[in-house]
């Protein structure tokens, strides 16, 4: 028997000697750490992207600044984008499915660890490789630094002579060695979802977070494939003189286009549908209700990943296509406002008549709702063609799609920080700072989000690197940044309150919210075998089967 | 021969012990040979060479760990698993259904033909609605029939007056299709909608649903099709759609409603012949 067998007292764990603990962290296929892992790297990245848009915005406070330089501006806001999409968003998004998954379908573990170790890793080379361009970024030709040719990276601006230096080859490989993670990780998941349950638990019984996960992850891996294709055709052009957008001579940046942005839609389903997966767990928890309209829900999700891959060229209207083109993906743009509808409605549904308890979660879901609601009649709005014509590439875009990623996937992200962080430390989190928290952020998010919408309205593009004053910009600009600085200091609390919540923070039982998944059936923090025997379930809230003998679920399912 | 583990494919733990993979070095090995494989096509040929042996003594390494049989280590699972309990004993129902603990609201709906009849019904008065619009104000019933098909075929646009008074088969087969499948569409929406609705259905169906219809298609034509919005009598319009909504709805809550099955599974509902879940039927079942 090829076993070394070892016995873990955790104990003793905080005496062993640091560069013994590393190496644990290093060597580790256990899916909680590899999901801390995940978390604390996408966390890192958040920081840094978020510093690269306060540069970006304090550049842009006044009209004239030059608080950065041209190159700098065009660094920073590629590098945020870039950042935020690929390092921030969906790392943190594997790293709660690596955690919750396992936990909540009654698994060991994920399906394959050790494939599960090498995809985060490749995340994060991939990440340093990208960040390693603002020193490396020069080459042969002593131009270039980090990738400056914004977060999709449209052809001809990556073609060799206009983007010399190796600044968007680092871009290029970092994106197609985290690439291979992401693929490495939704593979992952989805075997982990299909093959691990633990018995009893069917595909109708499963917790609508594995269900998304599930759909978050197939989207991966159908949407990641295009992009490593056209990374590959990018880095043929430039090495080996392919032409493939090359226009000159006979290729197409349309094509680059078409390639990236059936990657690029569907990508914000990625990271969209695992916040919808945060509030559907949580909103029924603190409203003391089961979810309303489980089946629904599960529709929904599945068919927004549809509809999801044939909506991207709604980001190419101002391009110029056909007015079939047009014409159908208006339409099908419009269509995906159907299942999200549906979605909104039964989060609201879940609450009415609830029992509900304003605990720091249930504000950021709160936030998240009416915000991503916000962000999906605008996203309606630039759905309609000539619409989009007048306000294509403006900052009024800009603002749409901060509104879905801060406004709705990170105010879940942090409902998702609040709700399971006891689980994860085995302590509990400072409500009162968490509030503090809660209210500094959604005011700097709306003074920022809101009235960006603004500016885009009165013809001021994105990436502009300062403006002309008297545009009627002006008064816009500087509350857009002051909102940015309500926000940075909501996040400085968050980071505060976890940190020390981590180390002095009260400690808590295994269930602190009187949940119903199989998470809280196991001790906080969670041994490293999850459960001492596996459950079985009959229902899809096992623990209130358990808690309510006299009333189960299982009798009505 | 040893009992497996179904999950590891391994040997069984022995009693009060759980067997986990055992932790590796090779993926951390693995990834940084893949990165320093690319990152020699923007640094150096020496980089590339250095991640390529990376890459190879990682592969090697991990199929060492797993063939041929998995490394996993043994854990002892600790004696006290926590209890699962709430303080919560209460439990808070809706007075809806008290002969039922719980229910799947509504507890009565429309059958599916009641949204058909509803549909065909509001179909025939907002046609007559329309005609008489085209014949009282444009002189010909033809007119509302070519807008209809103008929504989805441009070209009857561009006719010019004249011929859009006039009858044009495609036109004419297009506008009965679009006005046929609409209206069935929205009378099976109706069907199912408006028992959520119980108080005043008609108001709903008939007037506030018209309304806020009327209004985004006002608010949005001038956008989408001006065009067609240029031609668009809306006093006319709103009042078709009051037309088919009070028509629809009546037909409809005239209908015998029919009480759903509670809690019983999709496949039942939808007839699916279900071995196990169903019950045989005595003497047409063949004994297994």
């Amino acid at each position: 028997m090829s076993s070394d067998s070892i016995a873990l007292n955790p104990a003793l764990e905080s005496t062993r000697p640091i560069g013994d603990r590393l190496h644990d962290w290093v060597t580790t296929v256990d899916h909680k750490k590899l999901g801390i892992l995940y978390i604390l790297y996408a966390l890192v990245f958040l920081v840094i992207g978020g510093i690269e848009a306060t540069i970006m915005r304090i550049q842009l406070i006044v009209p004239h600044n030059h608080f950065v330089s041209p190159q700098v501006f065009n660094e920073m806001f590629t590098m945020h984008g870039t950042t935020m999409i690929f390092f921030v968003a969906m790392p943190i998004m594997f790293g709660f499915a690596n955690y919750l998954l396992p936990l909540m379908i009654g698994a060991r573990d994920m399906a394959f660890p050790r494939l599960n170790a090498w995809s985060f890793w490749l995340a994060a080379f991939g990440g340093l490789l990208l960040y390693f361009s603002f020193i490396g970024g020069n080459g042969l030709y002593g131009a270039g630094g980090a990738p400056d040719v914004g977060w999709f990276a449209y052809a001809p601006l990556t073609a060799r002579v206009f983007s010399i230096g190796h600044s968007t080859d680092f871009w290029t490989l970092g994106l197609l060695v985290s690439g291979i993670g992401s693929i490495g990780t939704a593979a992952n998941i989805a075997a982990t979802v299909l093959c691990l349950r633990c018995p009893g638990m069917t595909l109708g019984k499963m917790p609508l977070l594995a269900w998304m996960n599930l759909v978050m992850a197939a989207l991966v891996l159908l949407a990641i494939s295009p992009l490593t294709a056209a990374q590959i055709m990018l880095s043929l052009d430039r090495y080996l003189g392919a032409h493939f957008f090359d226009t000159q001579a006979g290729g197409s940046a349309v094509i680059w286009m078409h390639f990236f942005w059936i990657f690029g839609h569907p990508e914000v389903y990625v990271l969209v549908i695992p916040a919808f997966a945060f509030a559907s767990e949580i909103i029924p928890v603190f409203s003391r209700k089961p979810i309303f309209g489980y089946p629904v829900m599960v529709a929904a999700t599945v068919a927004i990943g549809f509809v999801s891959f044939t909506v991207w060229a709604h980001h190419m209207f101002t391009v110029g296509m056909s007015s079939y083109a047009n014409s159908f993906f208006t339409i099908s743009t419009m269509i995906v406002g159907v299942p999200t509808g549906i979605k909104i409605f039964n989060w609201i549904g879940t609450m009415w008549g609830g029992k509900i308890e304003f605990k720091t979660p249930m504000l950021f879901c709160i936030g998240f709702l009416f915000q991503f609601l916000i962000a999906g009649l605008t996203g309606i709005m630039l759905a309609v063609a000539p619409f989009d014509w007048q306000l294509g590439n403006s900052y009024f875009v800009v603002a749409h799609f901060h509104y879905v990623i801060v406004g709705a996937i990170l105010f879940a992200l942090f409902a998702a920080f609040y709700y399971w962080f006891p689980k994860m430390s085995g302590r509990m989190y400072n409500e009162r700072l968490g509030k503090w928290h809660f209210w500094l952020f959604l005011i700097g998010f709306h003074l920022t989000f809101d009235f960006m919408h603004i500016p885009g309205l009165l013809g001021m593009p994105r990436r502009i690197y300062t403006y002309e004053p008297g545009r009627g910009w002006d008064i816009w600009n500087l509350i857009i940044t002051v909102g940015v600085f309500f926000q940075a200091a909501g996040i400085l609390l968050f980071v505060c309150n976890l940190l020390w919540s981590r180390i002095k923070g009260p400690v808590c039982t295994s269930d602190p919210w009187d949940a119903w998944t199989l998470e809280w059936s196991t001790s906080s923090p969670p041994p490293e075998y999850n459960f001492a025997a596996i459950p079985v379930v009959r229902s899809r809230r096992p623990l209130w089967d358990i808690k309510h003998p006299e009333d189960p679920d299982w009798k009505y399912e | 021969m040893e009992p497996m583990d179904p999950q590891l494919k391994t040997p069984a733990a022995p009693p009060g012990t759980v067997q986990l993979p055992a932790p590796t070095t090779w993926p951390i090995v693995l990834a940084f040979g893949v990165t320093l494989l690319s990152a020699g096509l923007v640094t150096s040929a020496s980089v590339s060479i250095l991640g390529a042996i990376l890459t190879l003594t990682g592969c090697v390494g991990w199929f060492r760990d797993v063939l041929p049989h998995e490394k996993h280590v043994t854990v002892r699972v600790a004696a006290e698993v926590p209890v699962v309990a709430t303080s919560r004993r209460e439990i808070a129902r809706l007075p809806i259904a008290p002969e039922l603990p719980r229910a799947l609201l509504p507890l009565e709906t429309y059958p599916i033909s009641a949204g058909i009849k509803g549909g065909l019904a509001g179909s025939g008065a907002m046609a007559i609605l329309a005609c008489l619009y085209g014949i009282l104000k444009q002189g010909s019933i033809w007119y509302p029939i070519n807008l209809l098909a103008a929504t989805v075929y441009g070209q009857s646009l561009k006719f010019g007056a004249a011929s859009l008074n006039a009858f044009h088969l495609s036109s004419f087969s297009l506008a009965v299709l679009i006005h046929l499948t609409t209206s069935l569409l929205v009378g099976l929406l109706y069907g199912a909608m408006l028992p959520m609705f119980p108080r005043r259905p008609i108001l709903l169906g008939g007037v506030i649903a018209p309304i806020f219809w009327t209004g985004l298609i006002h608010s949005v034509l001038g956008l989408i099709n001006p065009l067609l919005d240029e031609r668009i009598d809306w006093r006319w319009f709103i009042a078709s759609q009051f037309a088919f909504g009070i028509v629809a709805g009546l037909v409809v809550v005239r209908q015998a409603r029919v009480r759903i099955r509670q809690f019983v599974p999709f496949v039942m509902r939808a007839g699916i012949e279900t071995p196990g879940m169903m019950a045989e039927k005595p003497g047409k079942d063949r004994p297994r």
